[in-house]
């Protein structure tokens, strides 16, 4: 990460002091990102601890094995793109953008799963909290809370994939015009750092949707 | 392969082993209110992103001071607003036949 710059901007001291304020201006907007997905995830906590049954009831709705898969494609996704990062840190610039590629054709297979796909099947389903909503009974009112987390928090982490898919596609675009070499790599870095916090986000929705409710 | 990928392809296994713990751990037969300790494997997982994929060892020392303080406001954010539903106690007003 502290590699030299080749364009040093005038208000740095320093190359390194460009590189290390650009990986520490990424961290405070992740750091406000955290705080963007928080009350979604007291939401959960909020509306579970008050509707266990109906919240567990959707839960168990849910698809499971693309889920599953999903948080695979994620991780790998992740690894990829950080071993394209150590690629260009080395300067091979043609290992990264074969990385870069392999990470954004993840993250499309991401996108295509869960909204192509699954949320397809949530529609047909009758599990889009409206008025047609599937789920009756006792437990109708906490499934409905359930499905709002849900549909609500997969689409603001799908948004985030899309910019992830864009800033990815910037780097691939970036790298082959040659902008990339051992001596400077910071864009790299930062959008590596976005594209691993997405896959964190997915990490903590993940149980929160798929595992929590579905052996209660 | 360089050192750096087999470390980076160290740390997905592990990720791939706590996914494998966590998803295992939702078919136990956990009561309701414990069953939120299937994130714990998560927030293991978040560590081993935070430290191999975000190299947040290596970096300037202002990044891992906004990581903890974004940390500790979210804790502060999850904690105070769990405070109301976790505590709160009900008190259900008795229905009767009034005459």
């Amino acid at each position: 990460m502290p590699e030299v710059s080749s364009t040093q901007e005038f208000q740095y001291s320093s190359p390194r002091h460009q590189a290390e304020s650009a990986i520490s201006g990424m961290w405070l907007f992740l750091a406000t990102e955290m705080l963007f997905f928080g009350p979604l995830f007291l939401a959960w906590i909020y509306s579970r601890h008050w509707n266990q049954h109906g919240f567990d009831a959707g839960a168990r709705q849910t698809e499971l094995i693309i889920g599953t898969i999903n948080t695979m494609v994620l991780l790998t996704s992740s690894l990829i793109y950080s071993v394209g990062v150590s690629f260009i840190e080395a300067g091979d610039t043609r290992r990264l953008i074969q990385c870069c590629v392999g990470a954004w054709l993840l993250g499309l297979a991401f996108l295509l799963l869960k909204f192509g796909v699954e949320w397809r099947h949530d529609f047909e389903r009758h599990l889009f909290p409206g008025s047609d909503f599937a789920i009756d009974g006792p437990d109708r009112d906490g499934a409905r809370l359930f499905f709002v987390f849900y549909f609500l928090g997969t689409a603001v982490h799908g948004l985030h994939m899309i910019v992830g898919l864009i800033l990815v596609g910037w780097i691939i675009f970036r790298a082959r015009r040659k902008e990339f070499s051992a001596g400077f790599y910071t864009p790299v870095s930062v959008v590596g750092l976005y594209w691993s916090f997405v896959d964190m986000v997915w990490i903590v929705l993940y149980p929160l949707i798929y595992l929590i409710g579905r052996g209660a | 392969m360089n050192p750096r990928s087999r470390h980076l392809l160290l740390a997905w296994g592990l990720l791939v082993a706590l996914l494998v713990i966590e998803f295992g751990a939702s078919f136990l037969p956990l009561d309701r209110a414990a069953r939120p300790l299937i994130l714990v494997p998560a927030a293991l997982m978040i560590a081993v992103v935070s430290v191999a994929f975000m190299e947040l060892r290596r970096g300037p020392e202002a990044m891992r001071l906004f990581f903890a303080a974004g940390l500790l406001w979210l804790c502060i954010l999850l904690g105070l607003g769990s405070l109301d539903p976790m505590t709160r106690i009900n008190y259900y007003a008795r229905t009767t036949n009034v005459k």
